[in-house]
């Protein structure tokens, strides 16, 4: 497993698209070392090696198919109210290529 | 007393009787929200609640929900008005369209009054990481006690008799343990059992839709209107929906209930343990067959790890999409990268980043084996015997709540028996997708405290029985802090 460490967790922040604080890394290096002693609690038990993991509860069939319903789509501008920056119908980004 | 201050089932009848209407109502509901102190509400829809209610003039005697405030958490979706979660980063959303379950109860003509608070996208248990801050326990002038979260909210509007029912998601414990420290009825239905299309996901193979109420019936009232299969979600049950009233009064005998008695030793509180003692006494009185039976401790001690590892994991990728740009706070930068990380930094607050980056790092190749799949492994075993139990059993019984409601200011060895069983047990509900209820049983220090009932999957009807002849023998009904005796 990799090492928890300062930049272990930068690094998975960045992956995450934020920053943090140095001060914040700390208390989430503090935190780790809890949520560490906790899932030493399931390491100590081989026998959960032997269960396949769990993704949901119990299966829920999902064998039929919707019927096709017309219905007319919401408009662009309703699509569009939540997008703050947006031009000609657009959701408006920096240019990707320059 | 004022009409606001009845169950649903009283409040239907006050209303067919034409005693009350429900522009009444709804302008009694908005006054007592301007007036409560205790940090509950979003958005007060006050010109929607009340336009809609005026139109309200014939009353539907066989329709219960014809005209009953409520309320919803914030992370539910409803068309036209602000949705949040409570999160900076959904700061000025509003949706464009109803969350399965609110289409549904604005189908019965209930009136939607105000969006409640929650722990920020409903992640944290304490009621205090909002976007006010602490939402303080009713009970409690002095405001030194949680109500507890997620759904703290909507707990605190129908302890205050602001409504009779308030929507509310449950994830570990988020309305079974409100509802304990807010002394009313919290329900979890069976996992797919009420539709989740609309709910902003937060764990989705453990989240569920349900609700608080002053009484078990209210809750089996509903469950009849909020259960079934809807096609905007394919999680939801394709399993028959039951009258869920229909059980509500048959006799208990022949009933059979397990307690762990490993649950109850992680318990502290002598006056929790007494009262607990005394309610299965009278389960017994009435015919129940109560048994103690064993669960191994260590793997109950896996409890609170297994769910916090891949409640992080689920998180972290299910709120990939909350990025400033689709919806939420726009922030200006050279590329769009950097306007996605502005929009992160500035919107996730400190609690949801730590709770990120531990799920982005369970995740990680070199380390999903160890913790993320572990933990899915762990659950999986967990949920195998529990369901053992359930062979023989019809319901899982025990404590809501190590105490009453915490004080702010109190502090939690995380490393103990107390913390990871008998705080943090009833997350089992989510693991196997089990209806689960808590039900107000007592009171110490003048605040409320609940017992909590699970069942097997998709036996709603059976819960609501064995849950509510306990509210019958007790009287614990209808309870409020307005009305506290």
């Amino acid at each position: 497993m990799k090492e928890v460490t300062l930049a272990s967790l930068k690094e998975a922040a960045n992956r995450l698209l934020f920053d943090m604080s140095e001060a914040e890394y700390k208390t989430l290096l503090e935190e780790f070392k809890t949520v560490s002693k906790q899932m030493a609690l399931i390491a100590e038990d081989k026998s959960v090696d032997n269960y396949s993991p769990m993704i949901y509860p119990f299966p829920v069939a999902t064998d039929s198919l919707r019927e096709d319903i017309p219905c007319k789509p919401e408009s662009r501008e309703t699509i569009l109210k939540n997008a703050k920056n947006k031009m000609a119908g657009q959701i408006k980004l920096p240019k990707v290529v320059s | 007393m004022n009409y606001l201050d009845l169950t649903i089932t009283a409040m239907h009848e006050a209303l067919v009787k034409k005693q009350v209407t429900p522009l009444e109502l709804t302008s009694e509901a908005i006054k007592r929200i301007k007036e409560d102190k205790n940090n509950a509400i979003e958005y007060l829809c006050e010109q929607e609640a009340l336009a809609f209610a005026k139109t309200l003039t014939t009353p539907e005697k066989d329709n219960p929900l014809w005209g009953i405030p409520f309320a919803v958490k914030d992370n539910i979706s409803t068309k036209d008005i602000p949705t949040t979660a409570s999160a900076d980063i959904l700061n000025g959303y509003v949706p464009i369209f109803d969350a399965t379950a609110i289409s549904k109860l604005k189908a019965k003509k209930a009136v939607m009054i105000a969006k409640t608070t929650l722990d920020s996208l409903a992640m944290g248990g304490s009621g205090t990481t909002g976007h006010l801050g602490k939402t303080y326990n009713p009970y409690d002038p002095s405001h030194t006690r949680m109500i507890a979260g997620s759904s703290c909210g909507s707990a605190s509007v129908v302890s205050s008799s602001i409504v009779p029912f308030a929507l509310g998601s449950d994830t570990g414990d988020s309305i079974r343990k409100p509802a304990s420290f807010a002394g009313l009825v919290g329900f979890k239905p069976t996992w797919g059992r009420i539709s989740r299309f609309g709910l902003f996901p937060f764990v989705p193979s453990l989240d569920a839709l349900g609700f608080f109420t002053r009484s078990v019936e209210d809750a089996a009232i509903l469950l009849n209107v909020l259960a079934g299969h809807d096609e905007a979600d394919y999680t939801s049950s394709l399993v028959q929906v039951d009258d869920y009233t229909k059980e509500l009064n048959n006799p208990l005998k022949g009933v059979k209930i397990a307690v762990i008695q490993e649950i109850i030793d992680s318990f502290t509180d002598q006056d929790i343990i007494k009262r607990f003692n005394e309610t299965i006494k009278i389960y017994q009185s009435l015919g129940a067959k109560v048994d103690y039976v064993h669960l191994d401790k260590h793997l109950l001690m896996t409890l609170f790890p297994t769910y916090y590892i891949i409640s992080c994991a689920e998180a972290t990728s299910n709120n990939a999409n909350l990025d400033g740009i689709k919806f939420g706070p726009y922030y200006d930068a050279d590329n769009y990268i950097e306007v996605m990380k502005k929009a992160r930094t500035a919107g996730f607050s400190e609690r949801i980043k730590r709770r990120f980056v531990l799920g982005s790092f369970a995740l990680m190749k070199e380390n999903q084996n160890e913790l993320f799949l572990r933990a899915a492994k762990n659950r999986h075993k967990i949920v195998d015997e529990i369901n053992k139990i359930f062979k023989d059993y019809d319901v899982i019984y025990a404590p809501a709540s190590p105490s009453i409601a915490p004080r702010f200011d109190s502090v939690t060895n995380q490393l103990q028996d107390e913390y990871l069983i008998a705080d943090n047990y009833m997350c089992i509900g989510n693991f196997g997708g089990y209806p689960s209820l808590t039900l107000p049983v007592g009171f110490k220090d003048n605040m409320p405290f609940g017992f909590n009932l699970t069942a097997k999957p998709f036996m709603e009807a059976k819960l609501f029985n064995i849950a509510k002849a306990l509210e019958d023998k007790l009287g614990y009904f209808n309870l409020s802090a307005r009305n506290k005796k």
